[in-house]
């Protein structure tokens, strides 16, 4: 047996980059040396946790935000070491940007002893070899390693924005007029980060809302917690079956002065299982006519937000409409947004001063902004899933290439798996999927195994 | 819990899962074939129709086929929709939980012992297919049954 050092590049330093290297890292009995590649230069600050705003909250409870899979408190003793919260407080939704700070931390912590290279540029092209792999840079440089993993988090450029509309919090993202008329697509959490973000900056003009339901996202609330067991639960059924099933549980568990969101939350354990138990016409049919249903029950608000949320609602401020955006243009200073209301025949067009982009993080793969997957993709060293939200991965989340084989050198995690993982974008989901990841690029390998030779 | 109709819907698929394609069997054959009541097996069929295993055409030609390839179809998931959860005893199960007016559950341990059992029995049957329950011919069988369904 070679006891050759293990090297892996992760691709993005976002929250799911840095799960990982910390998993792989944590253990020291692991001879591991990790590259983390991460062109915005500072680690842990996506899409998700760089947010600077007092009031964007995590959407998870602290108690349940740590990074490794075996120890779920992990960010809740950090957050009371650090005196944020006491440890008498567990419902409770810290800044996210403490979390970009936490995911700082453990990585520093991680990578005591010199297992880490941090590189700060954009990975641009991926090579693989009986060997192992090369990734490389945007300046020409490469990285070698014995396996590499994508770890590129959400979309950033939904294509529908057409350069017109912006994130929040971007350099797009100048300050705006208080009294101008805003407009934000989509209504889910991101919305609510928008829209706190305006309410912030003393925004008063008039904000409509646009999203294919118009469904704010419910109210966390602390419940009960009930038990169910893989042998409860309906995998492999049709989708009307399994939504008459889902709601006959939740009607006996209301009849039983229970909470919805205690089931919502029981079956969270089963999610990837019954999305990859569908056949595809369901997982279709569900992206298309329930997801927006399940969404606003699953990704919920905490509390106060909720109330704000629905108090700016009931005050006018904030319309929420239910419809389609069918075109963006720039006007004389403007942007003319057009819009189809559901059910509507006429179109109708708002001039407004800014429109923000706060929906759609599942975006057609084929039409990524991110070099590196659009390489991959013309090279046929990935495909897209039969659903097209995502990278094809297998459930050991290897890479699949336009052959159909798997590859044993390039893997993926975090959202561009939700595929074959569906339910990927929170930590409590991706630790689970990295700690996975993290055990098999660990383990010992067979002599004869190409994972464990020289790369190049 | 495990009844006679989720045998019987197994039966039924597997009879399925044996006709070429595109081919459609006839409820009377089913039940004929499998000895299986036709009116329990005209109910059977269609709440597996429901619940997605299996299409059926109605008229002259009619009749029923699988709606998924048998190596798609897990036996686990058809005995829940015909069975209902998985569980030894009424009592072993969290959805249909049913309490036996003859034990405080809190202190029984034969459900305990028979919580681990319905797992164990969602294991098995989840890792089954129905295309390894059809191919699963005498040659896979323990010796011991094996003599004994011989006579």
């Amino acid at each position: 047996m070679t006891s050759a050092r293990r090297s892996i590049i992760i691709v993005g330093g976002g929250a799911s980059g840095v799960l990982l290297a910390a998993h792989l890292l944590h253990d020291k009995a692991h001879d591991i040396r990790v590259t983390l590649i991460e062109k915005r230069r500072v680690v842990g600050q996506g899409i998700a946790y760089s947010s600077s705003q007092q009031n964007h909250v995590l959407n998870v409870p602290a108690p349940n935000m740590g990074a490794y899979a075996d120890d779920p408190e992990h960010f809740w003793r950090w957050a009371i070491e650090r005196k944020l919260i006491s440890d008498k407080q567990r419902f409770v939704f810290l800044p996210r940007r403490h979390y970009g700070a936490y995911l700082a931390d453990v990585l520093a912590d991680a990578s005591v002893g010199g297992q880490l290279t941090l590189i700060g540029h954009t990975a641009v092209d991926l090579k693989q070899s009986s060997a192992g792999v090369e990734v490389v840079l945007a300046n020409g440089a490469s990285v070698v390693g014995h396996a590499a993993v994508l770890a590129v988090g959400h979309e950033e450029n939904p294509d529908r924005s057409k350069g017109i509309a912006v994130r929040v919090g971007s350099e797009a993202d100048t300050p705006l007029d208080p009294d101008a008329a805003a407009m934000i697509l989509g209504s889910g959490l991101s919305m609510v980060d928008a829209w706190l973000t305006l309410s912030q900056a003393k925004h008063r003009g008039p904000i409509t809302i646009v999203s294919r339901h118009g469904l704010l996202p419910l109210r966390h609330k602390a419940v009960d917690k009930i038990e169910l067991a893989a042998a409860d639960v309906p995998f492999g059924t049709a989708l009307q079956y399994f939504e008459h099933w889902f709601r006959e549980t939740v009607d006996e568990v209301v009849g039983r002065d229970g909470d919805w969101r205690s089931v919502v939350d029981a079956i969270r354990p089963f999610n990837q299982r019954i999305w990859q138990s569908w056949p595809e016409a369901s997982k279709r049919r569900f992206l298309e006519h329930v997801r927006p249903f399940w969404n606003i029950h699953r990704h919920r608000l905490p509390p106060d937000l909720h109330q704000q949320m629905v108090e700016a609602v009931e005050s006018g401020q904030v319309t929420l409409v239910a419809g389609k955006l069918v075109d963006l243009k720039r006007g004389d200073g403007v942007v003319e947004a057009t819009i189809r209301a559901r059910g509507a025949g006429a179109t109708r067009t708002l001039e407004v001063a800014r429109v923000y982009d706060c929906g759609g993080v599942t975006v057609d793969v084929n039409r990524s902004s991110n070099p590196l997957i659009q390489a991959l993709l013309a090279s046929g060293q990935a495909r897209p899933d039969p659903l097209h939200i995502g990278l094809d991965v297998t459930t050991a989340c290897q890479v699949i290439g336009t052959d159909g084989a798997d590859s044993d050198r390039l893997f993926a995690v975090g959202p561009l798996t939700r595929g074959t993982f569906w339910e990927i974008e929170a930590i409590p989901d991706i630790r689970v999927q990295v700690a996975a990841v993290a055990r098999s690029l660990a383990a010992p390998v067979e002599q004869s195994s190409v994972a464990n030779q020289a790369p190049f | 819990m495990l009844t006679a109709k989720g045998k019987y819907g197994l039966k039924a698929l597997i009879y399925l899962a044996q006709i070429p394609e595109p081919g459609l069997a006839l409820v009377s054959d089913v039940a004929a074939e499998n000895n299986i009541p036709k009116k329990f097996l005209d109910a059977i069929l269609l709440e597996l129709r429901n619940a997605g295993f299996v299409q059926s055409r109605k008229g002259k030609g009619g009749g029923y086929r699988l709606a998924r390839s048998p190596d798609e179809i897990k036996v686990g998931s058809v005995v829940r929709v015909l069975d209902g959860p998985l569980a030894p005893y009424p009592c072993a199960s969290h959805t249909r939980y049913q309490p036996c007016e003859d034990c405080d559950v809190k202190t029984c341990q034969v459900r305990h012992t028979m919580l681990t059992v319905r797992n164990a029995i969602a294991e098995v049957l989840d890792s089954t297919t129905l295309a390894q329950m059809r191919d699963a011919d005498e040659e896979v069988l323990p010796i011991e049954f094996k003599r004994r369904t011989r006579r």
